[in-house]
């Protein structure tokens, strides 16, 4: 399989904070990739780094087969990138900012802008100034996806979206799957990237500590689980199970959590009439605590 | 289309700041241009005359009375070059490091735009804004030169020292951009680039007396006016030596900007 993005024993040192220790890893032609990891952990040290605006300090980058710093121009006409704090002169106007933009690249049609401009709800003719911080992450998105680029790299692309906005993106990033592009995205949020997303890798104190199918992550995530019973039941019925922890039982009431497949515990309890079940969705930071309870166990 | 790329973008951007800049410098020197008739005949001459013979030296007070001499002291020899090299720092400043800093750059350097190129643009439209700047002053003083009697320096003085302001832009402008491009922040650029503008001023001025010659051959503003264009007409070697001065300060910006991380 072609690969779109090849890190290879990517570090980078700075003076005073946290970088990037030996990240490798390979994103193939025609993938989305969901790059998760929370604030700080160096989502946007990686990405900074496919774009040529900071170099490594050891390792490789390549991007679409070419070097970013060597290559730059030749990588920056076949991608799209969002910064994650995406910032434009604020006295222009949409048009203007979108339509320079669009002459850096050439060979974009006013119909591509106009378009993707009345999909997000994008006033083209607002001043930047006068937008809010989602209006102004739509400019960003609209930036990034005009040219039809072969690799899209977007750092926390949905921040500042409402909710609708939000689904407009993910059909894009869906049709840019289909038309054969390449997605990367950096998120804090599982959510935003599983329904997206073919794999998701998760960066923690600047090291890649997993990469895996969306599928994957989900079966070995915790999750909270209440189930209401007809009747008291006894703790001892579900001390024994090996994958539930933090239970408590007050009168009818069992709160838990549960560490990948929830089938041991569903079983048991259906010995007793159920009332009501509630399983929520594994979040992000509940998936970081099932990787690193699962790594410290590993290496202790 | 000024949407076309970077030049013609910094240029719309900076198209307001431009005028009050060109009008600005036109109106000051016109001003003080104009007031030559009142003093150059008799009074200042005399006061003058007492000044030590060292003030008048650094400030070229001898010749105050013809009009080439006043002008070289007052307009030309002061608030023209102080403005005009403020436009340059200023300019120069807000091309990378103001730009870096508020983070418009990163849009533009993952768009199709080299770093030299970006680099380039940049200092091409703060060259164009001095040459505007100039050309506005010099129109103006080929507008008031009969009405203040300043007929005496020709359009031959006018146009060499005009271009020489334009050029004293350029080298300052070139200075900020590669400290900006050095990675200097937007603050720091402005006040480095203020502080060897101070002592460039200076060593022209006193490096003589000082007994430090080649201080003053080095500075900028000794190119800029040494070579008396409104009186001489222009003065190829001094804007050639101005020209290279940019060209410099331009390839080594260029050269740093390539090699660090943009913040």
């Amino acid at each position: 399989m072609e690969s779109v993005i090849r890190l290879d024993q990517l570090t980078k040192t700075y003076r005073h904070r946290r970088g990037l220790a030996s990240l490798s890893l390979d994103i193939a032609r025609g993938e989305v990739f969901g790059y998760l990891g929370p604030n700080g952990a160096g989502k946007s040290t990686t990405i900074r780094m496919l774009v040529d605006l900071i170099r490594p300090t050891s390792g490789t980058v390549r991007v679409l087969g070419l070097d970013p710093r060597s290559d730059a121009v030749a990588v920056q006409r076949r991608i799209g990138y969002l910064a994650g704090d995406f910032v434009v002169d604020t006295r222009q106007t949409v048009d203007d900012c979108l339509t320079f933009l669009a002459n850096l690249h050439g060979g974009i049609s006013r119909a591509r802008i106009t378009g993707l401009a009345e999909r997000l709800d994008l006033d083209l003719g607002a001043r930047i100034k006068a937008l809010s911080k989602g209006n102004r992450q739509k400019v960003g998105l609209v930036q990034a996806f005009m040219h039809q680029p072969e690799l899209l790299i977007l750092d926390e692309p949905t921040s500042g979206l409402d909710p609708l906005v939000q689904q407009t993106f993910l059909r894009l990033v869906a049709e840019a799957k289909a038309a054969g592009q390449t997605v990367f995205m950096s998120s804090h949020i599982m959510s935003e990237v599983e329904r997206v997303a073919d794999r998701v890798g998760i960066i923690r104190d600047g090291r890649l500590v997993t990469v895996d199918s969306v599928a994957a992550l989900r079966h070995r995530a915790v999750r909270r689980v209440r189930i209401t019973f007809a009747t008291p039941v006894p703790t001892a019925d579900f001390d024994a199970l090996p994958n539930v922890t933090d239970l408590t039982i007050v009168d009818t009431v069992l709160d838990c959590r549960v560490h990948g497949s929830p089938d041991a515990l569903v079983k048991h309890a259906a010995r007793h009439t159920i009332v009501d079940l509630l399983s929520e969705e594994p979040d992000l930071e509940e998936l970081f605590l099932t990787y690193y309870e699962g790594h410290d166990s590993v290496a202790a | 289309m000024l949407l076309r790329n970077v030049f013609t973008k910094t240029v719309r951007d900076g198209r307001r700041a431009l005028s009050a800049w060109a009008l600005g410098t036109a109106a000051v020197a016109a001003m003080y241009a104009s007031f030559y008739p009142q003093l150059a005949g008799g009074a200042m001459t005399d006061v003058l005359a007492t000044f030590p013979q060292a003030l008048r030296d650094a400030f070229r007070l001898d010749d105050i009375s013809s009009a080439a001499g006043y002008l070289q002291s007052t307009t030309f020899g002061l608030l023209v070059p102080l403005l005009i090299t403020m436009y340059g720092i200023a300019t120069g400043t807000r091309a990378l490091a103001g730009d870096e800093e508020a983070g418009h750059l990163d849009v533009l350097i993952t768009h199709p735009v080299s770093r030299t190129r970006l680099l380039v643009h940049r200092f091409a439209a703060l060259a164009t804004g001095a040459t505007v700047i100039a050309g506005v002053v010099f129109a103006v003083m080929l507008a008031i030169r009969s009405g203040a009697r300043l007929d005496t320096v020709l359009i031959g003085g006018f146009a060499g020292q005009c271009l020489n302001a334009a050029l004293l832009a350029m080298t300052f402008g070139a200075l900020a951009i590669a400290l900006g491009a050095a990675g200097a922040g937007r603050g720091l650029v402005l006040g480095v680039s203020a502080g060897i503008g101070v002592l460039a001023y200076a060593a022209n001025t006193f490096g003589a007396q000082l007994g430090v010659g080649w201080a003053r051959d080095l500075s900028p503003f000794h190119h800029y006016l040494g070579g008396e264009p409104l009186r001489n007409g222009v003065q190829w070697v001094d804007a050639g030596i101005l020209a290279a001065m940019t060209a410099v300060l331009l390839a080594v910006g260029v050269w740093s900007f390539n090699r660090r991380d943009l913040t």
